[in-house]
């Protein structure tokens, strides 16, 4: 059963951007993991941590700097773009932004239709609408939003035209860049359930990228969490909420809002204090002990690697190892 | 009871609610909508369709054409100053010549009448009317006049608009009303054709080069800062003059140097666009980069690329006139605002109006084509609307 390659490996994956003065930004700095087929994995971090640039690098809008990416078993990151083309099929996007990602002077027919049309998918005009009124109807639209323009439709509607987008290929891997951080709590849930409903029906692998914790947990099987462009902890969704190893990962769920006061109060007040480090010149050692209240000499000099805590629960922090 | 009546359940279901009713306004048909309730813009647009008439069907309504010279009837202004003649309903009409113009109660000009004899004494000349009546015209003192029968001066003169020359003749007696029409009409078409060659190599130039970005793009953005720092009207007129005469060339030296602004917007315009959202979308499609640049790029452009056109136009009409006017333009005997306004330099005190008539022309086209620029502009920009 596990003979199968998971649907997308990614080993030590580096993407560096150049800026002005020969400096280089360390968006994604050897990440490391898999997702194997019908599972999500959550990517969760603060902004600025590379969560999106590493999902970008993985669908090869930026080339990666360094290391492997392996959509079923299939190397894919040093193929040239014509190359990719049959690849691409395989693996799709839905945006942060409902309002950004869709073309303002075209209508949902051809968004929806574009995918179908770039790798020739349909061989006539009608078989092309019927499937994008199949899709709408999917996602939740009527056949008559097929003439409109996104701009005519709230912010959970046009992120329903995102999904559809991304879906009508019928992908094996979606990769979800923050697909609901930019609607409100209610639509929010709508969203989300329909891309469970997704995942179960075609059986699809998410990438799921969010800084939404609790959400991440509802639609997570496993969790990565990001900090300044490296992987410090991964392992199973539940577990991750019950036992946080990483010092960062603690003050990431600290900051999860409790709706009992009382809870609230007693529990352990752990926030994270400063900001990120600038990604151009990120500190040696282990990234975070700038903010971490436990830093010893040996974070200041000596950089963690991510390693088996127990069983499936992969963290990279000294002081874990060394108790 | 009365619960019942102040509240009552809506009928129909969730689809009834969600269903849209509003009509689908494309994007062109919002601009369009918002164009035309901007009264400058829509005047600027009703005169651009007004002068398109005037220069295109004109033509086929005047008896005249625009090389057609006729030396008898040579600066003869629109509004005619003329005396009563021999005979009921008869006017005479002096020209700068000192010549004699039979003019009708219309106003329209009968003919020239023949000159007998020039009495240098009296400072009268005399003219033939018919075989037994001489008509004098006097210039012993200004304004010069023509005698009655008594042989006094008729000092009471009458204003008549000259109906055979709408708006008059030039100096070498060619209907101005008529070479405005064909002087519009290369105006125009130099200007629409300027415009359309210098929209294609902008988008092509200013697309490539903001597209494909780095190094590409710093190395056709300095050609275009060399070609920009040389004022363009000098390499106009140095193009120009490597070339024949003739309204090709004109469009040939006007086209190959007015792109760089164009270039420019198309650059900024395709660096603020190719990282948003939908063209990553595009990209992650598998979207060809020729689909990427038709479908989204350039018409999501469209709206700085359109205002930079409408603003083109004007000055590539001013530079025709100009170039006209200084000579290296249009050769005669084609008319062109320019050269009109050049020919009529030289009699500017006396004949005002050859003047003033082409060059309210050029103030009108400026004027259409700027305003419909600003209403574009205001329309394509859609933070503004409503």
């Amino acid at each position: 059963m596990n003979r199968q390659p998971p649907v997308l490996q990614v080993e030590g994956l580096t993407k560096h951007f150049p800026v002005s003065g020969h400096k280089v930004v360390h968006a994604v700095d050897d990440v490391s993991f898999s997702v194997s087929r019908g599972k999500t994995l959550g990517l969760v971090g603060e902004s600025g941590c590379g969560k999106s640039s590493c999902a970008r690098t993985i669908i090869r809008i930026y080339e990666p700097t360094a290391g492997r990416i392996l959509l079923d078993g299939e190397e894919i990151s040093t193929l040239n773009q014509k190359q990719l083309l049959p690849y691409r099929k395989k693996m799709q996007m839905i945006f942060q932004d409902p309002y950004a990602s869709l073309n303002a002077r075209m209508t949902v027919h051809d968004i929806i239709a574009e995918p179908l049309r770039a790798h020739r998918v349909c061989s006539s005009r009608q078989e092309e609408n019927e499937m994008v009124s199949d899709m709408l109807a999917r996602v939740g639209l009527n056949k008559e939003h097929a003439n409109r323009y996104a701009h005519e439709f709230s912010g959970g509607q046009r992120q329903r035209v995102g999904i559809a987008r991304a879906l009508i290929l019928k992908p094996e891997l979606v990769i979800c860049d923050e697909p609901i951080s930019a609607l409100d709590v209610s639509i929010q849930a709508q969203v989300v359930n329909m891309l469970r409903h997704f995942q179960e029906e075609l059986a699809l692998t998410y990438l799921f990228i969010a800084h939404d914790l609790s959400m991440v947990r509802y639609v997570s099987d496993d969790v990565g969490v990001m900090y300044l462009g490296q992987l410090v902890e991964k392992c199973e969704a539940d577990e991750i909420y019950r036992h946080p190893l990483h010092p960062y990962t603690v003050g990431l769920l600290s900051s999860i809002p409790v709706p009992n006061p009382r809870m609230a109060k007693a529990r352990e007040k752990s926030g994270l204090e400063g900001d990120l480090p600038s990604p151009i010149d990120p500190p040696a050692g282990c990234r975070f002990h700038t903010r971490c209240p436990y830093a010893t000499e040996q974070c200041r000099q000596e950089m963690p690697q991510l390693k088996e805590a127990s069983s499936g629960h992969f963290v990279a922090c000294h002081r874990i190892f060394n108790r | 009871m009365t619960e019942h009546t102040k509240w009552e359940r809506v009928s129909g279901n969730e689809e009834e609610a969600e269903r849209i009713y509003r009509k689908s306004r494309s994007f062109l048909g919002d601009v369009w909508f918002r164009f035309r309730h901007k009264p400058t813009a829509l005047c600027g647009f009703i005169l651009v369709l007004i002068l398109l008439v005037f220069c295109l069907a004109g033509p086929f309504f005047t008896p005249y054409t625009y090389s057609e010279q006729n030396n008898k009837m040579a600066s003869i202004p629109p509004l005619l100053t003329v005396y009563p003649g021999p005979e009921e309903g008869s006017y005479l009409y002096i020209t700068q010549g000192m010549k004699l113009i039979e003019v009708d109660n219309e106003g329209n000009l009968v003919r020239q009448l023949k000159k007998k004899k020039d009495d240098n004494a009296q400072k009268r000349t005399s003219f033939v009317w018919d075989d037994d009546t001489l008509v004098y015209l006097d210039y012993s003192r200004l304004p010069n006049t023509v005698l009655d029968k008594e042989g006094n001066r008729i000092e009471v003169s009458q204003k008549k608009w000259n109906h055979t020359y709408l708006l008059g003749t030039d100096q070498l007696g060619r209907d101005i009303l008529t070479r405005l029409m064909y002087g519009t009409r290369i105006s125009l078409m130099v200007a629409f054709i300027a415009a359309l060659v210098n929209m294609v190599i902008g988008i092509a130039y200013g697309g490539i080069s903001g597209y494909l970005g780095g190094r590409t793009d710093t190395i056709m953005m300095r050609i275009v800062d060399i070609i920009s720092t040389i004022p363009l009207t000098l390499y106009v007129i140095l193009i120009k003059m490597c070339l024949d005469d003739g309204l090709l060339s004109i469009i040939i030296a006007l086209s190959s140097v007015y792109w760089v602004d164009m270039a420019r917007v198309v650059r900024g315009e395709m660096l603020s666009l190719k990282n948003q959202e939908f063209v990553l979308a595009a990209r992650t499609i598998g979207s060809s980069t020729k689909t990427i640049l038709l479908n989204h790029l350039i018409p999501n452009a469209m709206g700085p690329i359109l205002v930079t056109v409408t603003m083109l136009i004007p000055s590539a009409i001013f530079m025709e006139a100009f170039m006209s006017f200084i000579g290296i333009g249009i050769a005669p005997p084609m008319a062109s605002l320019g050269t009109m306004c050049n020919d009529a330099t030289e009699t500017l005190r006396t004949n005002p109006y050859q003047l003033f008539l082409p060059a309210l022309v050029i103030c009108v086209i400026m004027f259409a084509f700027n305003f419909v620029g600003d209403g574009l502009r205001d329309a394509l920009d859609p933070k503004l609307k409503k």
